[in-house]
């Protein structure tokens, strides 16, 4: 081992404290890169193999039903590279509990190899076309299988075209389109048990639901180069005479939207994140190697005298900065690879991604040592280039106090003459060392915000939950069909149900000036109901007799507000469409869901009908709420049944989950903010022990001293605090905007960003509480301050 | 003793600018160091001997004039050049011993011996100082003799032509004072090396070859000494 080298592995002894807080906030940078990376590497590159390889489709088109010869049309298409016809319809399950739940039944042609859209079957044996027994075969999704523990041989029962039809299990399965399986839009939550996917052979869907030789869903590849635009504009128009719902590109695809989404913001946390905390480290680093430097000064001119040069010195100090790269990647290379492991094993509940995410991204482990070690090399280096200008000769000598001008503050007599003199001591120091005091002040500001954004994560979600659940029914249920409203009496009259009101629910097409958007409208009762409606600012809102309440994440995309007049297409799979104009009344904002509000008479009159529901909203009494629930379960017209209590439970099941990333931000928070206030506060101590000796020799206690010293603290510090809070509810804000616009899924919920004033408090409070802690540990030598030795040493 | 110069200088000045004042550290001052001679630079503070010093050394450079060590012309070396004239030529004992603190009495002389291809035994120099069974022991664990002398093994230990020392004996008391400028007569006879005392103190001329006095950055007086005194028996 070189002299020098020697020399720096005892200087990083002697600074250990220092060195290991640098090195933690590395690693945590490192940590946060490798492990988000990885994981969004593997999850695109298991993403993509499965699309390849089971031909996820590039388009869909929606109709009432096709004849199936069509498809061979549309496969005519210029641009058309493969054409898939299926069957997809949501049928209501029987579930041995007595519970409902909703099927997305789907068909698959069989044999599926040249197939768009093929399955991957992930336990038992694919479903066969001509099944032995008399029960048609099913593959279920993942989740939905595990939910309800059914497994291989089992039967599950679905209802479809009014009479119960049994399915047999033969096993689980997924497909591209099925990674994410989610009813729509408005169901953000998963509910497991309660919706799923349901895979059956097309020959005996066509059967099961009296279509044959027809399909309802056709799926397309396009051809690499092909105008997706002008492809599905001539296929749309081919099946225009056939009730064309809704066609979308695989973008708009909930699964694909979603994971797209999910991919995205891993690989911005990638970015984001480790950028801050390298950034902050080299800071620290420039800071600590400034004023190692500086007490070195002698020492570099005596390396010189003696004939070492610049550059030999130079890469000495450098070293220290490198060597924090060095050790912090080794050390967040092996936390990233773990903790990537565990957030795999997290994704991997919510995604049904069949090739499992694991492999270390050799990539991201080579990129986090380069990114650290050159940070360190550049803080390093910029730091410690004093040392080109010290002069051997010169620095033998004792360095000149730097001049003692007065600070700005010195300019507001009537302020200043008001401080005490260590008051005076400490804003001259905090505004003397100018660059030291902004690193220390960065550092608290973003560790503050860290705090902010991880709790405001909470308070939204808080609020979230708790306009969701004010809603004042206990059950929604939904028909399997829209019937008259006077066969609500028949529910109303149940036992235990103290209150039923109709509803029209109508998916349509909402245009305006050139711009269109896909929306459910719910008709209810005119009038204060059971579904509390209110404003953008919060204010409740009472359903007109007339006219539209839009809700405020489609008025924003149309660009319509209060008094426009749109136009609106019912997209409901009976009758025609209709078309029909409708003025806004009012501008609704909730949460979660894109859904407009109008009275139920005129959602009949844009329908054409009369008196029609397709569903109601329940109150019950407390205690008789199975009771009521068993009871709904038992009526065939009955699709879906939706329990509050049931969705709250499943959405408290997420917010394990949320806890998870909570704890973590929070605890790289601290740490952040530990260590860089450990570092300035070692430093200043350091620099000033001679003048608080002094202080000691002339008088002061202890008490008085350290109180000098921590004046100073707090005034960075508490600054920084209070910078931190707002900056956090800016990045809070940036998140969720980010988080919006990166998907047309995600427009459609109007997120509010909530944040608790509690939560500033308790971040403030989590910071200050930290850096004292690290404050004090920094300056705890100062009780034992040698007055003797220290006022001895020559500077 | 033969009077080949090793180095000489020429009518050179150094002046400082400090602030609103310029201040002439050295005046129009002409001077030859001989191969093996012991030369001892006189005068109070002020009087412009460290900045001497400090151009023999290549420390700093002349404002004007010329200075040659050999043929090689150093007023005009670029940084390079004056690090490797310090590297291969030149040793320093310094006023303040400036040790490295977190390196041991060897490891420090070993930080010299490292830069040149040939450098003497570092064991054996320690040895000659007196200090090698203290050589594991770090700065601040030796008194100032010892510090002194650890700080003279780092000097010769890159067997330099040419050591300057200023006020080697300025931090110690008289007895501890003489047995380091013992040391430094021994180096000059044993290594035959060149050496440059600059001192304050008019007593440790008397143990030089010559002597220089200097006086507000002039050289003053030059006293040829025929019959140097042995350092023990200097006086004050």
């Amino acid at each position: 081992m070189s002299i020098l080298t020697k020399k720096l592995w005892r200087t990083i002894k002697t600074t250990r404290g220092q060195f290991l807080a640098v090195t933690a906030v590395v690693m945590l940078g490192i940590t946060i890169y490798i492990s988000m990376s990885t994981v969004s590497y593997n999850m695109l590159r298991s993403r993509d193999t499965f699309y390849r390889e089971y031909n996820f489709a590039d388009y869909y088109f929606h109709v009432i039903k096709a004849p199936e010869g069509v498809l061979r049309q549309i496969e005519s298409v210029p641009g058309v590279t493969g054409a898939t016809g299926r069957i997809q319809k949501d049928v209501p399950v029987l579930r041995d509990n007595g519970e409902r739940a909703t099927a997305r039944l789907t068909s698959y042609p069989l044999p599926m190899n040249t197939e768009l859209n093929r399955l991957r079957v992930l336990s038992g044996r694919l479903f066969e076309k001509y099944p032995a027994g008399s029960e048609a075969e099913v593959l279920l999704d993942p989740q939905y299988a595990a939910a309800t523990r059914l497994a291989p041989g089992d039967t599950v029962k679905i209802v479809a075209e009014g009479k119960q039809v049994p399915l047999t299990v033969v096993g689980a399965a997924t497909a591209p389109e099925f990674i994410y399986p989610m009813k729509d839009t408005a169901s953000i939550i998963p509910e497991y048990g309660s919706f799923g996917i349901f895979m059956v052979p097309h020959n005996q869907v066509q059967e099961i639901l009296n279509l044959s030789g027809q399909v309802n869903q056709i799926v397309i590849k396009i051809a690499p180069g092909a105008d997706e635009k002008v492809v599905a504009d001539r296929v749309e128009s081919i099946l225009e005479p056939y009730g064309s719902l809704a066609s979308y590109p695989r973008r708009l695809q909930l699964s694909d939207a979603v994971l797209g989404v999910e991919i995205e913001q891993l690989q911005i946390m990638a970015r984001f994140l480790p950028s801050i905390f390298l950034g902050i480290a080299a800071l620290v680093e420039f800071v600590m190697l400034g004023r190692l430097v500086k007490t070195q000064r002698s020492q570099i001119g005596t390396m010189k005298a003696i004939g070492y040069d610049n550059l030999q010195i130079l890469w000495h100090y450098t070293s220290y900065a490198v060597l924090v790269g060095l050790l912090g990647a080794a050390l967040g290379s092996l936390t990233g690879v773990l903790m990537a492991s565990s957030l795999s094993k997290v994704f991997a509940i919510f995604f049904n991604l069949p090739e499992v995410i694991s492999g270390v991204s050799f990539q991201a482990l080579l990129y986090g040592f380069v990114l650290s070690i050159a940070v360190g090399a550049i803080a390093g280096l910029t730091a410690s280039r004093g040392v080109l200008t010290i002069q051997p000769a010169e620095s033998m000598r004792t360095a000149t106090p730097k001049a003692a001008g007065n600070i700005f503050l010195e300019n507001w007599s009537w302020f200043w003459h008001r401080l005490s003199a260590t008051w005076k001591m400490g804003l001259r120091t905090v505004f003397r060392n100018r660059f030291r005091t902004a690193v220390t002040m960065l550092g608290v500001v973003f560790a503050t915000g860290m705090l902010v954004v991880s709790f405001f994560y909470q308070d939204t979600v808080d609020v979230m939950i708790d306009e969701y659940f004010s809603e004042k029914y206990d059950f929604f249920v939904r028909f399997t069909e829209p019937v008259k409203e006077s066969e609500l009496l028949s529910i109303s009259r149940l036992e235990g149900v103290t209150k039923a009101e109709p509803v029209f629910e109508i998916p349509v097409k909402i245009r305006q000036g050139g711009r269109s958007q896909d929306e459910l409208l719910t008709g209810l009762r005119p009038g204060p109901g059971m579904q509390g409606l209110s404003g953008p600012d919060g204010s409740p809102l009472t359903l007109p007799d007339e006219g539209l309440l839009i809700s405020s994440s489609t008025a924003k995309k149309l660009q319509v507000d209060v008094g426009d007049e749109v136009q609106v297409e019912t997209l409901l799979p009976i009758g025609p469409a209709r078309e029909s104009k409708i003025k806004i009344m009012g501008v609704h904002e909730r949460f979660i869901g894109g859904t407009s509000y109008l009275s139920l008479q005129q959602a009949n009159r844009i329908m054409q009908e009369d008196q029609l529901i397709s569903g109601a909203m329940l109150k019950t009494d407390a205690g008789l709420a199975p009771l009521v629930e068993k009871k709904l379960n038992d009526m065939t017209g009955v699709s879906s049944i939706l329990s509050q209590r049931a969705v709250m439970e499943s959405f408290t099941e997420q917010l394990g989950f949320m806890y998870y990333f909570i704890f973590v931000m929070v605890a790289f928070a601290l740490v952040l903010g530990f260590a860089i206030v450990y570092n300035t506060s070692v430093i200043s101590f350091a620099e000033r022990k001679k003048e608080l000796a002094s202080l000691r020799v002339i008088g002061f206690t202890v008490q008085e001293v350290s109180g000098l010293l921590l004046k100073e603290n707090l005034l960075q510090t508490l600054l920084g605090v209070a910078l931190g809070l707002p900056f956090g509810r800016y990045i809070a804000g940036a998140y969720i905007n980010a988080m919006m616009t990166s998907s047309d899924v995600y427009s459609t919920y109007s997120f509010k960003i909530v944040i608790y004033p509690l939560t500033y408090v308790l971040s403030a409070l989590g910071g200050i509480l930290f850096i004292m802690a690290a404050y004090r540990l920094a300056v705890r030598g100062i009780k034992t301050l040698d007055l003797v030795e220290v006022l001895k040493t020559k500077d | 003793m033969n009077k080949n110069v090793l180095m000489s200088l020429n009518n050179i000045t150094k002046t400082y600018v400090m602030g609103e004042i310029t201040v002439e550290a050295l005046k129009e001052t002409s001077l030859e160091i001989y191969e093996g001679e012991l030369l001892v630079i006189l005068g109070p503070s002020g009087s412009g001997k460290s900045t001497l010093l400090n151009i023999m050394g290549g420390m700093d450079l002349p404002s004007s004039g010329e200075v040659y060590f050999g043929s090689d012309n150093l007023s005009k070396a670029g940084e390079t050049k004056l690090t490797h004239y310090r590297r291969s030529e030149v040793g320093f004992v310094f006023q303040f011993y400036n040790l490295i603190p977190d390196l041991t009495a060897s490891e420090n002389v070993e930080l010299a011996a490292n830069l040149v291809d040939n450098p003497l035994p570092t064991a054996e120099v320690l040895r000659e100082v007196g200090m090698e069974t203290r050589m594991d022991h770090f700065p601040a664990q030796l008194s100032g003799g010892e510090q002194q002398r650890v700080s003279i093994a780092r000097a010769v230990v890159k067997n330099p032509r040419l050591l300057l020392c200023d006020e080697p004996t300025g931090s110690l008391d008289s007895q501890t004072g003489r047995l380091i400028l013992a040391m430094l007569l021994h180096i000059n006879k044993e290594h035959n090396s060149t050496v440059v005392i600059v001192t304050h103190n008019a007593v440790i001329g008397d143990m030089a070859h010559r002597v220089l006095r200097m006086s507000s950055g002039r050289i003053v007086e030059v006293i040829e000494n025929k019959s140097p005194l042995p350092p023990e028996r200097i006086e004050w």
